[in-house]
């Protein structure tokens, strides 16, 4: 048919929004055969008795009879969303030579260069307020040195590394979803998953309308292993979701490295076992870097630069900040100094880059 | 025949002149009260028949018909109930034609004739237009406040109706002139510790600013709060007078005295409506608690807990110092210039992100939006209270005591007066220019706090205004440093961090 690549998109779309149509099924659906000749067989019931029970592939060819393609053409070009197929070019290298490679994938906005260095952001939804500090920190230094930041965008450790990455506005993040890319979840979301789309990669194996299906997670967590070539854990439960995703890393032979958590912090606990376990450690951003085998060089060099030591009183104050956050009644108990004469100094060591506020407190940057 | 009584009636704090016109005439007897009378002003012919016939003058078997003028003001209260018996007495011929001449009254009536004290006294009195004016026995310390010789305080239906008819003297009331005794207020030695929110306790009082206290449960940020009374400088006459038209038309009760002289303090509970915050209510535009705490300070504890609308309607009336309450009858002006100190926990289980915090961030986030961005610029200080150290905790040697503090407040508060303004808070644009300007190294730190979008315009003036009081509380020199402002701008309230993050 002449119009066969034009209508591939709509083709694949229409055969993932099948009734029971898994990612294992469509799988095989396509091992053998291209798009438009998939497609075909299951509008002659020709699909082959290993895809699927007869009973579901009869469904299927019911189905797809009466689907028009171009209006499915249409709402993809009017959503700005891409399909490609293992078939393709365009579908990314990495997801179709993985061990369980994606046969069809949704996107909205372009996948960043392969060369980039990619590191997954991962951890639990039901984080502390120091974890989305750490994610978002972890996020925005990473993008900053040229690393394509691959999460799930959910609620918590998720959406804050891809808020850090985006404030960067260096390296286009990369977001995996469990839904169609037309279904925003969560919905908290909404701005990111559009900033996202504009400013990076936004994909996902659900065709369009598709329902955030508890299912799809764990597919998700897969594909977000297979893209990245280093997965750091923030904060995550024992029975965590982050810790399939680490499953999944470590099936791929790709690094984990865990955020260190307080002991105390029930959120950190999957992080600390994984350091139990044997995982590097991921202090800062700068730990990460190295294990990429990529320079902080730059990154040291420009702290150091930066302005004079501050003397007088300033530097009364900044001895009384410890590495860790320290509350302003503590500086004033330990430097001697009014309360009055504190604020001013710490607003000023804020300003000029020599402490960073944690929450209500400050800290030596 | 008819007979004309001046009186007034409230009308949000201000009193409204109002004309008791009583007319008995022959035919059926009647008793109609016109002119828009509320349920409490109605009930005025079931006391007044009972006051006058225990009184043992005649009630008049006649068609009796009472019309308060204007007619379209609404009559609110018992206030009339004195006017309204006098008026049907001279009516019917039981007082001589010319006794109520430049006689004006308000007053509510027992059912045996003595006359009790009504809400809003003191605006009352300034309205009712006649040279004398009768008043319950009870409100005459304050309603001479401002009418002085006019008031004619009475305690008994009987004590007008001698002077009246008889010739009989005004009955002397006795006036209990004794100071009023000074109440205990909480003073900061009590306080351990917490030497940041002693700082901008100090700050708040000295300039009026807006204060939040941040901090978990049992850190002592009621406690804090509570002692900002003790700091401020007792009310001149102006705003005195001013503070006990507003308890006086709100019913709070007032001191011997009759004057307020020490600053409100008013702590609503956060179940409180937009009514009681801001004031109105059916009918009436009541007087709120921002109005009540009008040159004191309104406490609001919990600020998380509030409606947000209620929050919200708060926004005006602090910009301003005055809320307008909108009713049928009119627009009612009430004045509001208060120091707000609002405490809240940081999240809904108090740790506040930190480790053993139960809360999820969405609750946090949640928790965060329930106090808007528009509100919490207009906070000019925010401190987080942490729970004081043991060490400090168990320290026995006090703090420095609110008699210090307040002397330090004191001489700001003369300063900012010989600026032309109550207190900093008040300075305008162009008086800041005159009194607050900026040196190199200060502009270099706003600029760089304006171009990060952390401060507002509204924020540049309100630091400004901040960091002249802090200037203040030092030396008082003109201009402004780097560290007055970068103090002013270290305490103000930021908008919550990651509204969309998490």
């Amino acid at each position: 048919m002449a119009d066969g690549p034009v209508l591939d998109g709509a083709r694949l779309t229409v055969l993932a929004q099948l009734e029971s149509m898994s990612i294992r099924r469509l799988g095989r659906l396509l091992r053998h055969h291209g798009v438009s000749e998939a497609f075909d067989r299951v509008i002659d019931g020709r699909v082959g008795a290993e895809v699927a029970d007869e009973a579901i592939r009869r469904s299927w060819t019911e189905a797809a009879r009466h689907v028009d393609l171009s209006v499915v053409r249409d709402q993809l070009e009017e959503l700005e969303v891409r399909v490609t197929s293992w078939h393709d070019e365009g579908h990314p290298s990495v997801l179709t030579t993985d061990i369980d490679p994606a046969p069809v994938l949704f996107r909205i906005g372009e996948v960043p260069p392969l060369h980039l260095p990619r590191v997954a952001v991962v951890g639990t939804r039901r984080c502390s307020g120091a974890g989305l500090e750490t994610a978002h920190e972890l996020g925005r230094e990473l993008a900053a040195a040229g690393v394509v930041v691959v999460s799930g965008l959910a609620i918590g450790v998720d959406g804050a590394a891809h808020e850090g990455a985006l404030e960067a506005g260096a390296a286009p993040p990369i977001a995996v979803v469990g839904s169609g890319p037309d279904v925003v979840y969560p919905r908290r979301h909404r701005g990111l998953w559009r900033r996202i789309g504009e400013m990076g990669c936004l994909c996902t194996e659900a065709p369009l309308g598709a329902e955030p299906a508890a299912w799809r997670f764990p597919a998700r967590n897969r594909l977000i292993a297979a893209l990245a070539d280093l997965v750091v854990v923030v904060e995550s439960r024992v029975a965590g979701g982050s810790l399939l995703t680490v499953e999944q890393a470590i099936r791929r032979g790709v690094d984990v490295m865990a955020v260190p958590g307080s002991v105390r912090n029930p959120a950190a606990d999957g992080a600390n076992q994984l350091l139990v376990d044997g995982c590097a450690p991921a202090r800062s951003a700068d730990d990460v870097l190295l294990a990429l085998g990529l320079s902080t060089v730059d990154r040291v060099v420009r702290r150091a630069g930066g302005d004079p030591l501050p003397t007088g009183e300033a530097a009364a104050v900044l001895a009384a900040i410890d590495d860790g956050p320290t509350a302003i009644d503590e500086i004033v108990a330990r430097c001697g100094l009014s309360a009055r004469a504190v604020f001013a100094q710490v607003e000023i060591l804020l300003g000029r880059g020599h402490i960073v506020a944690d929450g209500a407190r400050v800290r030596r940057s | 025949m008819l007979a004309t009584v001046p009186s007034s009636t409230l009308s949000g704090v201000e009193g409204r002149s109002v004309s008791v016109e009583v007319h008995v005439a022959d035919g059926l007897p009647s008793f109609t009260i016109v002119g828009l009378p509320d349920a409490s002003c109605r009930e005025a012919r079931d006391r007044v028949r009972a006051a006058i016939v225990s009184t043992e003058l005649d009630w008049p078997q006649r068609r009796i018909t009472v019309n308060l003028a204007p007619g379209d003001v609404p009559k609110i209260g018992a206030g009339l109930d004195l006017p309204i018996a006098l008026g049907l007495l001279c009516a019917s011929g039981q007082l001589p034609e010319s006794s109520l001449d430049d006689l004006g009254a308000f007053g509510e009536l027992g059912l045996d004739g003595t006359i009790r004290s009504v809400p809003g006294a003191l605006p009352m009195v300034d309205a009712v237009k006649a040279l004398r004016v009768v008043v319950p026995a009870a409100d005459a310390r304050v309603t001479s406040l401002i009418a002085g010789s006019r008031v004619r305080p009475v305690r008994h239906l009987r004590d007008v109706t001698s002077v009246l008819s008889e010739g009989w003297p005004w009955p002397e009331v006795h006036l209990d002139l004794t100071p009023d005794p000074v109440l205990p207020v909480p003073d900061l030695c009590d306080v351990k510790g917490q030497a940041t929110a002693r700082t901008a306790l100090e700050i708040a009082a000295a300039g009026g600013h807006h204060l939040l206290l941040v901090g978990p449960p049992g850190a002592g940020k009621t406690m804090l709060a509570r002692r900002l009374g003790g700091l401020l400088p007792d009310l001149g006459r102006v705003e005195a007078l001013e503070v006990t038209r507003v308890h006086s038309a709100a019913g709070l009760p007032l001191p011997p005295s009759g004057l307020v002289t020490r600053p409100p303090f008013r702590a609503p509970h956060h179940s409180s409506s937009m009514a009681a915050l801001v004031g109105g209510g059916t009918g009436r535009a009541r007087p709120g608690e921002i109005s009540a705490a009008s040159g004191g300070v309104l406490f609001l504890d919990e600020l998380g807990e509030f409606a947000p609308s209620v929050l919200d309607a708060l926004r005006q009336p602090l910009e301003e110092g005055v809320v307008r309450v909108a009713r049928s009858g009119g627009t009612h002006e009430q004045p509001a210039r208060v120091i707000l100190v609002a405490a809240m926990n940081p999240c809904p289980c108090g740790a506040g992100g930190d480790i053993g915090c139960r809360c999820p961030p969405s609750a946090r986030v949640r928790y965060s939006r329930r106090v808007s961005g528009p509100l919490l610029d207009r906070l000019d200080l925010m401190i987080h209270v942490d729970r004081p150290a043991p060490a400090a905790l168990l320290d026995r040697a006090p703090g420095e005591c609110s008699a210090a503090v307040a002397e330090r407040v004191m001489s700001v508060r003369m300063r900012s007066q010989q600026r032309g303004v109550r207190c900093n808070a008040d300075l305008d644009d162009s008086q800041l220019d005159e009194h607050a300007s900026l040196d190199d190294e200060a502009r270099e730190l706003v600029a760089g706090a304006l171009a990060a979008g952390r401060l507002s315009a509204r924020g540049l003036r309100r630091v400004r205004c901040v960091a002249r009081t802090i200037r203040d509380l030092d030396d008082g020199e003109a201009g402004l440093r780097l560290g007055d402002v970068a103090t002013a701008l270290g305490m103000r309230a930021r908008p919550p961090m990651g509204g969309d993050r998490g």
